[in-house]
């Protein structure tokens, strides 16, 4: 048989090892050389994304907020996690009531909070389409750097109206953020993701390098894999792409529509205990981590809109928000349920309007908790 | 449980320590078949059963064939029994198929009920690995194995169990009887081989999958351009996928201690097509050549039999990939290719006036216009997508360049590799080079994958 080419006799010591080609390529390293790609291979990985925050522009103004396009780019949410511990005293996260999913970045509830403050102190950390067991891992992994700060965690009962939004159905579910949740132990029900994509997910938390190549992949190849990417684009070179500016945030989604005019009517939610709830586990354990992190915690429930519960709906959420309270209470977790927004502030089940972030803020202002809490005030 | 995934990852991780820790006593042979029952068990417990059977039947039959004087009997047990395994499970829908076809044509309202089970992964290539073993063995080339555990293994070591290489029993039995010696440099070749391997699954063959597929799914739909890429980047593909499962397979057995055969040697600088033969999928054509184009009388008996032993053995060698008559064209096409290039190189002037790279050419040309037939769903598809290459005009293609970029990277390799500059490829920086482009490439830009290899489901 012809075996063109095949040098047979690189670093072969044995000739039994002779007897059979290494290869049809060259491309062979002893242990040695291997050693040196492992060092230049873990600089380039290493390297990689820290030079790249040098060389990438990203200057959060006022009233910053992570664009909606960019909630799955949890590299750069450690960036702006970074940057924003370095420049603000209190840190609000949350999902997209905090974000402010209907409103323009500067009716957000950070914004209403600086402006009660008079100065720049309140920092907006939600990402939209976030829930309490996704930003709980968002946290662990990517928000490193909130230690010693003042932080306000807002917990939206919305995650707790149904089997569906708590994570509990047993039949499979896509939800937001699956990489973020825990993806072996506590399991969660509806997540059936396979092996592979589990402990790709567990492996990629611990690497910031492949957080940082899912950054690139987000922000400069329209979420797509560069394979991919070639296929809408097959001419053009990926290079040009990569223009090192972020996309600036948009205010595309926001609408001033109340859920009355909206037509929404109310419902009947099929509420999760808090003792059952996976959500309000999560949510838990997400404040007992910035706890440990040396973090002073202050726990913002809702502000729900009790207006769309029926009469039996009402009465079960009574009990749960205090049930959510007794539990704030016994672990000295300083809070505020604020009261229920005017009817028409709310967009949606959650989601206040622009006044009704100014509200809610001022709310927030007046609670001795806060003031004492956050505001360093009293005692 | 794909090389390329994290289950295997661990499993390797699992298996691996232990199998060093083992490897010098008589626990490493148990070791190994267990782990490599376990990989096989992952995709389907009940193959177990099959590989199981096959095994007991070719060591019982060898153990008989020592102790008889009716050893062709006990040879044609072994040959009927794998035969009939590889048509059972292999080509029963596939007959019944044209059966009920031909009783369809022949106004006859009864059809055969066709079968319901699914082709068991690696079955063609563990059942020919195993034939071979009680075929040499009557042909005196090899000694009976007594141990029924190190021809369990012999069978079903893992790194090649489902996509080979077919590897010989003179080759490996008695790599697995000797204590392997599992050196630095052995974990070493084994890592390089490795991800020279991923590299070309998932970087390479995974993409080029995306615009093949996309174009050979409709092809009714495309023009000209990119039906002639689409054919392109399946040729290549279809090489990387292959070519990289088997790289990995002798990488991962590398680092175990055992030498697996070179299976692809850059068939894409074929100068003729038994050239291409003798360097694409080289386990498979040289167990056809052994085990059926000689005994068929190979080229001793004048030209008209020995093309017809060609054609024989082509035609059986694309049945071998797979139950579908696109395979048999598919096969029967390489055949005219090797009679034309053969007489070709009778010629004086084919021999000596056309020069190699144009030779090289003409016969990449060629395999890639018979890949058509392997890849179309039907020969109605490969037909039309012959007639639309001709004549359904321009339009654009499409095509990634970065693609093309890829693939002439690495035939402009294999092109020097082959040349008196390959001196170029010794060099320590240029080969940690490319590793470390490789593996900074896998990561940044490759997308997770998951895709199988094309060839588990011959």
């Amino acid at each position: 048989m012809k075996l063109n080419g095949i040098k047979t006799d690189v670093n072969m010591k044995k000739a039994d090892q002779a007897r059979i080609p290494f290869s049809s390529n060259n491309i062979r390293l002893s242990a040695h050389e291997w050693i040196a790609a492992a060092i230049v291979c873990s600089a380039l990985l290493y390297l990689g994304p820290v030079l790249w925050g040098h060389l990438e522009k990203f200057d959060p103004g006022v009233d910053y907020r992570l664009p909606y396009e960019l909630g799955n780019d949890y590299w750069l949410y450690g960036r702006y996690c970074r940057w924003a511990c370095s420049k603000y005293d209190t840190l609000v996260v949350g999902d997209s009531v905090v974000w402010g999913h209907y409103v323009s970045s500067d009716n957000t509830l950070s914004h209403y909070l600086n402006q009660n403050a008079g100065k720049e102190c309140f920092a907006n950390l939600g990402v939209d389409g976030f829930h309490p067991a996704a930003l709980g891992g968002l946290l662990r992994y990517y928000g490193r750097n909130i230690s010693g700060k003042n932080v306000i965690i807002q917990f939206n009962p919305l995650w707790m109206i149904s089997a569906k939004h708590d994570l509990q159905t047993e039949k499979e579910h896509h939800f937001n953020h699956p990489k973020l949740v825990p993806q072996f132990f506590p399991e969660i029900p509806c997540y059936k993701d396979s092996f592979s994509k589990r402990f790709s997910a567990a492996v990629e938390r611990y690497m910031p390098f492949f957080s940082w190549t899912s950054h690139l992949r987000i922000v400069y190849f329209e979420n797509m894999a560069l394979p991919n990417w070639t296929l809408e684009y097959p001419y053009q070179n990926p290079m040009s792409a990569v223009t090192l500016n972020i996309p600036a945030p948009n205010d595309d989604l926001q609408e001033n529509v109340s859920w009355a005019e909206k037509g929404i009517a109310q419902e009947d939610f099929q509420w999760i205990e808090p003792a059952q709830s996976l959500q309000w586990r999560f949510f838990r354990q997400t404040v007992d981590l910035l706890r440990a992190r040396k973090n002073t915690v202050f726990v913002v429930v809702g502000p729900f809109n009790e207006h769309m519960l029926k009469p039996d709906g009402y009465k079960i959420y009574q009990k749960m928000k205090s049930e959510i309270e007794a539990w704030l209470r016994q672990n000295n977790v300083a809070y505020c349920i604020p009261s229920v927004l005017p009817s028409e502030l709310y967009r949606d089940a959650s989601h206040p309007l622009g006044r009704g972030y100014a509200m809610l803020a001022k709310q927030l202002f007046e609670n001795e908790s806060f003031k004492s809490t956050i505001l360093n005030e009293g005692d | 449980m794909l090389f390329h995934t994290w289950p295997f990852a661990l499993f390797f991780l699992i298996v691996y320590p232990v199998y060093l820790v083992l490897k010098g006593n008589r626990f490493r042979l148990p070791w190994l078949l267990a782990a490599s029952y376990f990989f096989y068990a992952c995709f389907n417990p009940l193959y177990l059963i099959l590989i199981g059977y096959s095994t007991l039947v070719d060591y019982t039959v060898v153990t008989r064939m020592a102790k008889s004087p009716r050893r062709k009997m006990w040879l044609s047990v072994s040959i009927i029994n794998n035969i009939g395994l590889l048509g059972f499970f292999k080509y029963a829908g596939f007959v019944t198929e044209n059966l009920n076809a031909l009783l369809s044509s022949l106004n006859i309202s009864y059809a055969i009920p066709e079968p319901g089970f699914l082709l068991p992964i690696g079955i063609s290539f563990y059942v020919f690995q195993s034939m071979s073993y009680t075929i040499d063995y009557y042909r005196g080339n090899i000694d009976r194995e007594k141990s029924i555990i190190a021809y369990a293994a012999f069978v079903s070591l893992f790194p090649r169990l489902v996509a080979g290489p077919i590897e010989r029993a003179r080759n490996l039995l008695p790599q697995l009887h000797k204590t392997p010696k599992v050196s630095l440099q052995n974990v070493a070749d084994g890592l390089s081989l490795f991800i020279v391997g991923l590299f070309k699954k998932v970087a390479l063959a995974d993409y080029l999958a995306l615009y093949v597929d996309n174009i050979y799914a409709a092809p009714e739909q495309y023009k000209s351009a990119a039906l002639i890429l689409a054919t392109f980047l399946f040729c290549w593909q279809i090489y990387f996928d292959f070519s990289g499962y088997t790289d990995m397979a002798r990488g991962i057995a590398r680092m175990m201690g055992f030498n697996l055969m070179l299976n692809f040697n850059n068939p894409y600088l074929a100068t003729g097509l038994s050239d291409f033969w003798a360097r694409w999928h080289i386990s498979l054509s040289s167990w056809f050549k052994d085990y059926v184009y000689i005994p068929l009388g190979g080229n001793r008996k004048g030209t008209f039999n020995t093309y017809r032993n060609m054609f024989l053995t082509m035609v059986i060698s694309g049945l071998w990939h797979g139950a579908a008559w696109t395979f048999v064209i598919w096969g029967a096409v390489h055949a005219l290719g090797r009679f034309v290039t053969r007489e070709l190189e009778r010629t004086p002037f084919y021999k000596e006036k056309v020069p190699k790279l144009v030779k090289q050419l003409f016969v990449f040309a060629f395999v890639t216009f018979a890949w058509i037939f392997f890849r179309a769903e039907s020969i109605g598809d490969a037909w039309l997508i012959i007639t639309r290459i001709f004549n359904s005009g321009w339009a654009n293609p499409n095509c990634p360049v970065w693609a093309l970029i890829l693939i002439f990277g690495v035939w402009i390799y294999q092109f020097v590799f082959e040349s008196k500059r390959r001196w170029i490829f010794d060099l320590a920086p240029v080969r940690i080079g490319l590793i470390v482009a490789m593996i900074l490439y896998l990561v940044l830009f490759a997308p997770s994958s998951e895709q199988g290899f094309i060839y588990l489901q011959f």
